[in-house]
């Protein structure tokens, strides 16, 4: 098998903040033993980070059939592309630079299309959820839905950065790279998408 | 013999205090921010298997990906 896909590139890790795992062992593509790509690469590839690149897609599409096919079409791509991956990146960082141009492609809406306004953060800084508080939920049963809630209420630029900061895979630097933008400003626009995400946890209960 | 049934009568009370006690701690969830809230989320939300099959059929038809010019390269 691949060095590469055997031991992906060290992933930095972010100062300040203790690490805990968050691949768990994914779903194989087991299905068919036989075919060509439950023994490839790509099919490590897959099962490294399909969970990943679909929770992205879930949540920032906010709909399982469409992120389902995003998926599908993100894999794809990859599939077709594999030649140009550079190894400059992680398997990750590239699937995921793949998975936002599709999502932002499928995101048309005017809303998602347009950043955060200084009006909206002023929304933000005076609501009053406490951001230095934990975030307490008495029932995980409906905690997807209720983030899907939050997330909606979230400009996409928000969302997408609280996606992808929550993969600890990924440093601050990557995040940055892949919204275009420096780790600076991902710190500093993290801090207020999260005290928005809060408010509008808050809001689902 | 009452004595047997009084202690089976609060060793079920136990029981149940501990199972309830259990439940509301896996049901009751702390997170310190949202991106744990997430990370936390992200684990428990497994991907669709049809995903895997329809990338399958997608795939199946197709060659062999190119490999990477400086793959090729070290080979």
């Amino acid at each position: 098998m691949n060095a590469l896909v055997n031991k992906p590139p060290a992933q930095p890790q972010r100062s300040g903040e203790p690490r805990t795992e968050l691949t768990v062992p994914e779903p194989a593509l087991t299905e068919a033993p036989d075919s060509g790509l439950a023994s490839s690469e790509f099919a490590e590839i897959y099962s490294q980070h399909s969970r990943a690149i679909y929770y992205l897609a879930l949540r920032f599409l906010s709909d399982p059939a469409k992120a389902e096919d995003a998926t599908h079409d993100v894999f794809l791509k990859a599939f077709r592309k594999m030649d140009q991956f550079r190894g400059e990146s992680s398997w990750r960082t590239w699937l995921y630079r793949i998975a936002i141009n599709h999502c932002r492609n499928l995101q048309q809406a005017w809303h998602d299309r347009h950043m955060f306004t200084n009006a909206d953060d002023a929304v933000w800084e005076n609501a009053a959820a406490r951001t230095d508080s934990p975030l307490r939920v008495l029932e995980t049963k409906e905690l997807g839905q209720r983030i899907q809630k939050a997330l909606d209420g979230l400009p996409a630029e928000y969302r997408l950065l609280l996606l992808l900061v929550a993969d600890e895979q990924l440093s601050y630097d990557q995040v940055g790279a892949l919204t275009e933008q420096s780790s600076d400003a991902v710190r500093g626009k993290l801090h207020r998408a999260r005290k928005a995400f809060a408010v509008l946890f808050e809001k689902t209960a | 013999m009452k004595r047997q049934t009084k202690l089976t009568s609060q060793e079920q009370q136990l029981h149940q205090s501990a199972a309830q006690q259990q439940l509301q701690q896996t049901a009751a969830c702390e997170f310190a921010t949202a991106e744990e809230m997430l990370r936390h989320d992200a684990l428990h939300t497994p991907v669709p298997p049809a995903i895997a099959h329809r990338l399958k059929q997608s795939i199946g038809p197709m060659p062999a990906p190119p490999r990477p010019w400086w793959r090729r390269l070290f080979e």
